[in-house]
């Protein structure tokens, strides 16, 4: 396998439901070290994409990790990823080092890496309290410390802080900017690009399961702007911005564009004004 | 570590937890302990008369709680984590279903297991206190077959929680299996031998329809062969090929309603959604 080899290559993917493709016809890459966004609207194919992604459910074309397929070797490539679902989803019942200690074992991973997991993740002084009485981010943060044991090259996380409060989703923040710190590959789905904004370096927008976009942030920012302006009228009537217009041309003292924000991009990527991107 | 090992020990932790077996457990050793207690204070008798009656108090107990349970824990196995949402994340592991699967199916069995051998064996122990002789090789065969219908009916509730689409989807199924295995099995074929032209052979593939029948007539054959107790459909099998061969065709199907279910649960969740 060379240095340069993708960690994941996803081709022609393709989800049916019925005869409704949830995720039509979806090809990507993602190399060494990247963390990438995968957005899109709710709807949009981004959790079924992912459960593609681990081999949990059936789909057309192939997704693999190191070049380990996950239709055909699926246990293999499993080892090979670390999964953050949406909602927590350890069983409450189960204290905090037990489930690690599960997870261990499944990974074959050693029993005795859960208390660094549980150090990377700030839930040491927690380890022997049971999932059901962590709050949500705990246990959000305790499904990452799962995740990154076995040492994981590909982490896939799908929305782990759309549930979160503001307090909470910080914390994971924080946790994902020290694993980009320490280089690990990241494919990380959100509807919320504002709050990824520092951590991620590239997008892969879905659109109704078709590949809408895949590219840098700046591409992504550049390709949204322009689309909205916010004109300052300085108190004139919108006539004379126009009668002006006519008679002097753009002028772009005149007209700036307003700064896109982030909501602005994930609104476009979301609705029919994505259709350009 | 096997990976069924690992998901098997979690199931006997989580299964020794569950309300469900440890009801079980209290309710049947109780009986049990009361079976045996009675059966010797009324019949006030010594040696395997006494004995083998006992017994078949037992079995009998037996026959109408280890289904319930197994179905109800077994119905649960899949489709309870589905409804907690831990599912994707379990099938998320480095795992085969099949692993998983099997994990449970061992697990959910082997607690069960364990919980009748502790009334059976308190039950035995008393006896073999007040008894002066005690068939020990006979009730070991008695546990052994509950035993395989506890194997049975994990199986079947296994099925019907890979089919489910929530946990109390899969209990109604499992209920209704143990409904009809338990009580109206027999009703039924007497209505279908009454309304149809059901023939010898007829009479025993209905037989060998219901895991619980079977486990029965194979139990009674060995302990008492009597043709009242027998019911209509092993009186005929035991005429028509003895005890030996009774035994045999019982214990094959029986093997076979152990291996069916199972191997169907496993195609089932290797190739639906989850």
């Amino acid at each position: 396998m060379s240095v340069d080899a993708p960690i994941l290559r996803v081709e022609h993917l393709r989800k049916r439901y019925g005869q409704r493709a949830v995720v039509d016809d979806v090809s990507f890459e993602i190399g060494r070290g990247e963390i990438v966004a995968l957005l899109g609207a709710n709807g949009a194919g981004k959790t079924t994409m992912l459960k593609c992604l681990l081999g949990i459910t059936s789909f057309e074309g192939d997704a693999s990790i190191l070049g380990r397929s996950v239709k055909n070797e699926g246990k293999q490539a499993r080892r090979l990823i670390g999964y953050v679902p949406q909602l927590p989803s350890m069983h409450e019942e189960d204290r905090c080092e037990d489930a690690l200690f599960f997870a261990a074992e499944l990974k074959g991973a050693r029993r005795s890496d859960v208390d660094g997991a549980l150090e990377a993740v700030n839930l040491l002084p927690e380890r022997r309290l049971r999932v059901g009485e962590l709050s949500g981010g705990m246990r959000q943060r305790l499904a990452m410390a799962a995740a990154l044991l076995g040492e994981p090259e590909l982490l896939l996380l799908d929305e782990p802080t759309a549930s979160l409060d503001a307090e909470s989703r910080g914390e994971f923040e924080r946790i994902l900017a020290r694993l980009r710190d320490a280089g690990k590959t990241i494919l990380l789905s959100t509807h919320m690009l504002d709050r990824a904004e520092g951590l991620v370096s590239r997008a892969i927008v879905l659109r109704s399961g078709s590949l809408g976009f895949d590219g840098t942030l700046a591409e992504l920012m550049e390709r949204a702007r322009g689309r909205r302006y916010v004109v300052n009228l300085d108190g004139q009537p919108p006539a004379a911005f126009f009668h002006a217009m006519h008679e002097l041309g753009v002028a772009s003292e005149e007209i700036a564009a307003a700064p896109t924000t982030w909501e602005e991009i994930m609104r476009a990527v979301s609705t029919s004004r994505g259709e350009e991107l | 570590m096997s990976v069924v090992f690992i998901i098997t020990r979690k199931e006997v932790r989580g299964a020794l937890g569950s309300s469900w077996l440890i009801g079980y457990t209290v309710i049947f050793t109780a009986l049990a302990l009361a079976l045996a207690y009675l059966g010797e204070r009324n019949l006030g008798g010594v040696g395997f008369e006494n004995f083998s009656r006992t017994t078949a108090s037992l079995l009998n107990l037996c026959l109408l709680l280890a289904p319930l349970v197994a179905l109800l824990l077994g119905s649960g196995a899949i489709a309870g984590e589905r409804d907690r949402g831990t599912l994707t994340y379990l099938l998320a592991q480095p795992l085969d279903r099949w692993e998983l699967l099997l994990g449970k199916y061992i697990g959910v069995s082997l607690s069960i297991g364990l919980a009748t051998l502790l009334g059976f064996g308190l039950a035995g122990i008393w006896i073999a206190i007040m008894t002066s002789s005690m068939a020990a090789g006979t009730y070991l065969m008695f546990v052994a077959l509950v035993l395989v219908l506890v194997l049975v009916m994990t199986g079947i509730g296994l099925v019907a929680s890979v089919l489910s689409a929530s946990r109390v989807q899969a209990l109604g199924f499992a209920l209704l299996v143990w409904i009809v295995a338990v009580f109206f099995f027999d009703l039924l074929l007497v209505g279908m031998v009454s309304a149809t032209s059901l023939g010898g052979g007829g009479l025993m593939l209905a037989l060998l329809c219901n895991p619980v029948e079977i486990v029965r007539v194979l139990a009674i054959i060995h302990l008492e062969p009597d043709l009242q107790i027998l019911g209509p459909f092993g009186s005929y099998l035991l005429e028509r090929v003895g005890r030996g061969g009774a035994t045999v065709i019982l214990s094959a199907a029986l093997f076979v309603w152990a291996a069916v279910p199972l191997a169907l649960a496993v195609y089932l969740f290797e190739t639906r959604d989850p």
